[in-house]
């Protein structure tokens, strides 16, 4: 320890003596599992981090193909951000495991867990994986409430301050204009679906949970008869006989759901199959929080202003 | 690369490289039999079959990683190698074994697809059987497959002059007095056992690659089952070698990158063999 230190001291000198500046402070490597987070990420790092998405736009989040880059990209984090509630649960895990970086260890300041702090909906009174059940914690789909994004932003810049002090007020600085922007951005959006309060909408998966009560929309039935299980015959036929009862008239879609059975079921009830990409870059000039939102927000304005 | 590349690319690759140097020769001694007994799709059919009691242990609420899903997979499994046994030697009618091999395949497959459509992300779960995730195996993966491998690999050396006439020439064998039903039973079941274990950590498509390229690439070159198993071993570690560096410099799906790397050297072998014999 004692010639370490003088080492350091050595080689403090020789830079001072050198006149050669200390390296300049490097951007931080911040992992995110999903782009959306990604996407937050940026928004409070700013110009000190360098954030990577693990997942493609067009990619499940519950299913990512494992790749050596994955894990190449663990291995050099500083920070992972990961939704948890077990969004991620089929395939980070043994990422983690053989990326062995103790930075983004459970616990550590470079894990971030964006569920935590979050008002979780849908968490299950019983738990039967058997019975096709998943997300024993709740639906993790909750980054497109925009008082959630919030949330999440705040938890990335508290970690962020604890890793990278140097830049904790800058961090501070970005989360207080993320905010304002949201806060404005929410009163325009919701002024925008306000008409369409209590609509009854269909989706492909249960990913459109929080949006919806945030937006004051009704869920009448999602295509999928439990989350992750393709839909059967059985199931499309009460899902049309639904929405014909309570005259439901989009669908939304992700674009990695199966966009045709949405198609069969609405050339039997009339309704609209609406594009709804949550991820950012998943459809050009959506990179970021806002564009996504903003695309989401006036696409299904549009669809249920034409479809009256 | 510079120094600190390579430790990465070390520290990632290492247990994917030791599942795939030390796991796959007994795979080739065991395809030289398949490729003999000109049961070529048995393995795939038994990976299938395996893959079935896979999706029942699922549907019955267990994890993929859990310990009696691997029972219940290896249990259905049997049944299958025991069927195969049974259907090997019983082929007074004139139905060839390899029709009723494709027929186990298709059924077992569609009943994999029935089955998954009632387990949540039947459909990724399908794709994960079929490519494995070699990439993310570890040091405790390879070491349980590894000791198993030993032990049959102990059994196959032990009884290779009987496993072999049975495979070369049924009739003799049966000729000799050898019980060739109880044998071949035995064969079959501890190839099941290799096949279970090896699908799960690399999926369907790389443990056929492993078992039949190899081999067939052996049986090109050399006569001997010495040589043969020499030549085998060969390919199967250069496909290793190769598929995991272009996996990691392409950045591209392990297992899939292996499989397509095992095809291009069959390719190779096959001119080397038509030069030879021109």
């Amino acid at each position: 320890m004692h010639t370490f230190g003088i080492v350091k001291l050595a080689a403090a000198t020789l830079f001072a003596l050198s006149g050669v500046s200390a390296p300049v402070a490097k951007q931080l490597n911040v992992v995110a599992t999903t782009p959306d987070l990604a996407a937050l990420a940026r928004e409070i790092g700013g110009d000190a981090v360098a954030v990577t998405a693990l997942a493609k736009p067009t990619e499940d989040p519950h299913f990512v193909d494992p790749k050596p880059s994955h894990l190449v990209t663990l291995n050099r984090a500083d920070v992972l951000i990961e939704g948890g509630a077990e969004l991620e649960l089929g395939w980070l895990p043994p990422l983690l495991d053989n990326a062995r970086n103790q930075k983004i260890a459970a616990g550590a300041p470079g894990r971030i867990v964006a569920s935590q702090g979050i008002r979780m909906l849908e968490v299950p009174a019983t738990f039967d994986r058997s019975k096709g059940d998943v997300h024993s914690l709740g639906n993790p789909h909750f980054v497109l409430d925009p008082l959630d994004a919030k949330i999440i932003a705040g938890g990335i810049a508290d970690h962020l301050a604890q890793v990278d002090p140097a830049n904790a007020a800058a961090f501070r600085a970005n989360l207080k204009r993320f905010n304002a922007t949201v806060d404005q951005k929410l009163a325009e959006w919701q002024k925008l679906l306000e008409p369409y309060r209590g609509t009854k909408i269909v989706t492909y998966h249960k990913d459109f949970v929080y949006f919806a009560a945030r937006f004051n929309l009704e869920i009448v039935e999602e295509l999928e008869p439990k989350p992750g299980i393709a839909p059967s015959p059985a199931h499309l036929a009460k899902v049309i006989s639904t929405m014909q009862a309570t005259k439901a008239r989009v669908i939304l879609v992700q674009p990695y759901q199966n966009r045709k059975t949405a198609e069969t079921v609405a050339r039997q009830t009339g309704a609209t199959v609406l594009d709804m990409p949550q991820q950012p870059g998943a459809v050009p000039n959506t990179s970021t929080y806002f564009s996504v939102m903003d695309n989401l927000v006036r696409s299904l304005a549009g669809a249920l202003e034409a479809k009256p | 690369m510079n120094p600190g590349d390579f430790q990465v690319a070390w520290e990632i690759m290492k247990w994917p490289l030791a599942a795939c140097l030390l796991l796959p020769p007994l795979l080739v001694y065991l395809g030289l039999h398949v490729v003999r007994r000109e049961v070529i799709f048995v393995d795939l059919a038994l990976a299938q079959v395996a893959t079935l009691g896979t999706c029942i242990a699922l549907l019955l609420g267990h994890h993929f990683n859990d310990r009696i899903t691997f029972w219940i997979s290896l249990g259905v499994t049997f049944l299958g190698a025991a069927f195969f046994s049974w259907s090997r030697t019983s082929r007074k009618r004139n139905v060839p074994q390899e029709a009723i091999i494709g027929i186990t395949f298709v059924v077992a497959a569609a009943g994999v697809i029935l089955l998954l459509s009632r387990v949540a992300g039947g459909k990724e779960e399908l794709e994960h059987l079929l490519t494995g995730d070699i990439l993310n195996v570890t040091r405790g993966d390879v070491g349980q497959r590894a000791i198993i491998f030993a032990g049959l690999a102990a059994f196959y050396a032990a009884f290779h002059r009987r496993f072999a006439l049975i495979s070369s020439d049924p009739e003799q064998a049966e000729a000799q007095g050898g019980r060739v039903h109880l044998w071949d039973f035995l064969f079959y079941a501890a190839f099941a056992l290799v096949v279970v274990s090896f699908v799960r950590l690399a999926g369907v498509l790389l443990t056929f690659a492993y078992l039949i390229v190899p081999a067939v690439c052996g049986v090109m070159l050399a006569r001997s089952w010495l040589g043969r198993l020499l030549i085998g071993w060969g390919i199967a570690a250069a496909a290793s070698l190769l598929g995991l560096w272009a996996s990691y410099r392409l950045d591209l799906p392990t297992g899939a990158a292996i499989v397509v790397v095992c095809g291009l050297l069959l390719g190779l072998v096959s001119v080397v063999a038509s030069l030879r014999r021109a």
